[in-house]
């Protein structure tokens, strides 16, 4: 912060930064030694942002706000979309602004636009800038280096991915050996290694062989789909990733891929057939809704469930029902609504890269997106938080630990509450 | 040769101004209208008082009405339609049909004014809930109350204590497809913000606004006037949600801009200032006539500013809302404007005959 010439810093008794018994009173009243007049705006920083391919329609911004009450960030921070906008044209570097690493590209913003401002596209354009320039946050950074190291961005051995399937009672076989199949099943970072992840897994290859389904899988040849990298700037890794899963993919003969991630389903439906790679793809919800007559579950429940929209199944893809069909089939389980659900569902702050931020986020958000989300969960008197996406379980259980909710309330995929129904695996 | 006679669609203020007009010039008129009474959507709308200037609507349409009726040079058919139409400029035969069956019409000229219809808030989007919370209203809605004297929460019968107007319902957006200004909401909005604290001077009323756009005399007429001498309360921010609270009152969730804060403010009643689109008589019209429409299906004219009611085909003008969306100032000068112009054209195609 610049000081006026006149002023002798020494002088001044409210410091920049000043911890006082352990609180940090620092800023607020040091507010007035900034410039308050706006002696000019600054359109050269909003032209670098409509310059870039994608970055266009943040000109397009008349301030109606709609966006700002529907941003999930906003709620819980004082980021909004419109914001964006504003600090650009005031004086801000977005390609500089803590605002550039915030938005989760949930698209709700987008929804309510009268103007189609599209931060989706806007987001990754500038990222992508910052990320050429080298202004990454760390956490984010290292992201990226384990993904291009390992494939993954968690930083696991690439040659271990496929190691969940020994746990499996269920056969899971690799396209490898197996050559063609009705349906690959691209099963994505968070289910191949993060061990809530795994669980998910183990409970979906006991369903697709229950049911019969030719399916087979890439294992260790499966690299990260890499859209939600692409989504925070790292444009030429998600090149690098897509062209190696496309070649993968190429080499078996299948007649749809079928992913758990819908961060994945993004991938291979909007981005993979520019480079090349056709493939009709479908979430695990979808494919199921319609075969739950099929599955034998023989033991209810007896939960309250409420369901959380993922941002890239529900708004971005427009499947809200196939969860809730699947949700609904299951036996003693009600399910209850938020009041942020389905084309408003909140999010969970793990997209477009909020992944891999939650350190850099703690600076500029009260509370995480998921503990937002858990406690809104909390308040519809639900057991079960039920998800169905990777990203989220290993999200909300954190949350549900910060919050103070365990004993409340407990995260699980979609698919492990189904396995539940089925009863004890006697299948081997 | 003497003058055909010149068609005019749609009763009604650009229709019967039109008429009035060609009338008044000594011209032959014949107005069709598919209702059974003239005054348009003023009348059918039940608007109780005219914007800006508070004329009770009913009186005034009917003050326009009386300009015409009983004028031997004008035939007025109501509960008519025109359904066929060939023919040029200076000599096209159409087709209306009426209570007493179907007639060919030889005529001059013709004058298309049929106006618009009010944008309905549940068509593209339930943004609002309104068809789901009875007290999320329209100006539409709120004008019919207003005419009864009396404004009354619909889920509990009592006056509201807390009212507030949503702008820009089903204007300026891309998504929905409208992305012009209706132009006459902002207003209209302010004028019925001081009939209800009129009505009601316990209701605080409130109106969210991205722009207040009060072009002209409307900024002292209406917008002033509700600001300095009914309270009402202009807040810069659209609502983009209504929820309902535990109490049972609506919720509006929106952003303060000026403040940048969230706000969430409960109401009693929401009202949605909701804007034009073409009515369906204009865009039947133009099949019928064969006029092209613009990207909005508004009736496209073609000379820009300094022309605004000759369309794409010789000989037939349109006025009103029907090229766009108008308030009554614009409806009636375009009217007249229209009137001239088809004067012009059976006039001239009278004096080509003659020599």
């Amino acid at each position: 912060m610049a000081l006026h010439p006149n002023v002798d810093p020494d002088k001044i008794l409210e410091k920049a930064h000043h911890v006082q018994d352990g609180m940090d009173i620092s800023g607020h009243w040091n507010r007035m030694f900034e410039q308050r007049v706006i002696r000019d705006y600054t359109p050269e920083l909003l032209d670098k942002v409509t310059a870039l391919s994608g970055g266009e329609s943040l000109g397009w911004c008349y301030q109606c706000a709609q966006c700002v009450p529907v941003c999930p960030v906003d709620a819980v921070g004082s980021y909004g979309p419109r914001k964006i906008f504003r600090r650009t044209q005031t004086g801000a570097d977005l390609f500089a602004s803590p605002d550039l690493w915030q938005c989760t590209t949930c698209m709700n913003c987008l929804r309510v636009c009268p103007k189609e401002v599209d931060m989706i596209q806007i987001m990754p354009a500038v990222r992508e800038q910052a990320v050429l320039a080298g202004n990454v946050p760390d956490e984010l950074q290292k992201a990226f280096e384990n993904t291009s190291s390992y494939g993954n961005p968690l930083g696991e051995s690439p040659k271990k991915r496929a190691a969940w399937t020994t746990r499996s009672k269920a056969p899971v076989p690799l396209m490898k050996e197996k050559k063609r199949a009705e349906l690959l099943w691209f099963v994505e970072c968070y289910p191949s290694y993060h061990p809530r992840g795994i669980d998910a897994s183990l409970a979906l290859a006991r369903v697709l062989n229950h049911l019969g389904v030719d399916f087979g899988i890439l294992g260790n040849d499966e690299r990260c789909s890499c859209d939600s990298q692409r989504l925070a700037g790292e444009v030429g890794l998600f090149e690098e990733c897509a062209e190696h899963n496309i070649k993968q993919l190429q080499r078996y003969q299948t007649e749809r891929v079928l992913v758990t991630d819908p961060h994945a389903l993004n991938a291979f439906r909007r981005e993979y057939p520019r480079l090349g790679g056709e493939f009709e793809t479908i979430h695990y919800t979808t494919f199921l809704a319609d075969r739950m007559a099929e599955l034998g579950m023989s033991r209810p429940l007896g939960v309250k469930v409420t369901f959380h929209d993922p941002c890239y199944l529900g708004r971005h893809h427009g499947e809200y029902d196939a969860p809730r069909r699947m949700l609904r089939a299951i036996p003693g389980v009600e399910l209850l609504e938020m009041g942020r659900c389905r084309e408003n569902s909140y999010c969970c702050g793990g997209g477009g890269g909020g992944m891999w931020l939650d350190g850099f986020m703690s600076d500029h958000v009260n509370m995480r997106l998921s503990e937002n989300r858990v406690v809104e969960a909390v308040e519809t008197g639900a057991d079960v938080l039920a998800v169905c996406c990777p990203l989220e379980v290993s999200r909300f259980e954190d949350a549900v630990k910060s919050q103070g909710c365990e004993g409340k309330l407990v995260v699980k995929d979609i698919i492990e509450l189904v396995v539940e129904a089925m009863g004890p695996d006697n299948d081997s | 040769m003497s003058e055909r006679p010149i068609l005019v669609v749609g009763g009604g203020p650009a229709g019967m101004e039109a008429t009035r007009g060609l009338a008044a010039a000594g011209y032959r008129a014949v107005l069709v209208e598919k209702r059974d009474e003239l005054g348009g959507t003023p009348v059918s709308g039940s608007y109780a008082a005219l914007t800006p200037d508070f004329r009770d609507a009913g009186e005034a349409m009917a003050e326009m009405a009386a300009t015409i009726q009983g004028d031997p040079l004008v035939d007025i058919r109501t509960g008519s339609r025109v359904t066929d139409a060939s023919g040029q400029a200076g000599a096209f035969a159409v087709t209306v049909e009426g209570p007493g069956g179907s007639e060919q019409l030889e005529v001059g000229a013709v004058i298309l004014a049929t106006g618009f219809q009010h944008f309905d808030p549940g068509r593209e989007t339930q943004q609002y809930g309104y068809y789901e919370y009875d007290d999320v209203l329209t100006l539409v809605d709120l004008e019919r109350m207003l005419k009864t004297g009396q404004v009354l929460v619909p889920s509990t019968g009592k006056p509201p204590e807390r009212l507030c107007f949503i702008q820009c319902v089903g204007s300026r957006d891309r998504q929905i497809g409208n992305e012009y200004c209706s132009k006459v909401c902002c207003g209209v909005a302010a004028k019925e913000s001081i009939e209800v604290r009129k009505l009601v001077p316990d209701c605080r009323v409130f109106v969210f606004y991205i722009d207040m756009r009060m072009y002209g005399y409307w900024e002292p007429q209406i917008y002033w006037v509700s600001q300095e001498q009914h309270h009402v309360n202009y807040i810069k921010g659209i609502a983009t949600q209504i929820t309902r609270t535990k109490d049972g009152r609506l919720l509006v969730r929106g952003e303060d801009t000026t403040m940048g804060r969230p706000m969430e403010v409960p109401m009693d009643m929401v009202v949605l200032s909701v804007g034009m689109e073409p009515s369906p008589g204009t865009i039947e019209m133009a099949g019928v006539f064969g006029l092209a429409l613009n990207k909005y299906r508004f009736i496209d004219t073609l000379g820009g500013a300094l022309d605004t009611v000759t369309t794409s085909v010789p000989g037939i003008f349109a006025c009103g809302a029907a090229t766009g969306p108008a308030d009554l100032e614009d409806s009636v000068s375009s009217a007249a404007a229209a009137a001239m112009k088809a004067i012009g054209v059976v006039r001239r195609a009278a004096l080509a005959g003659s020599t």
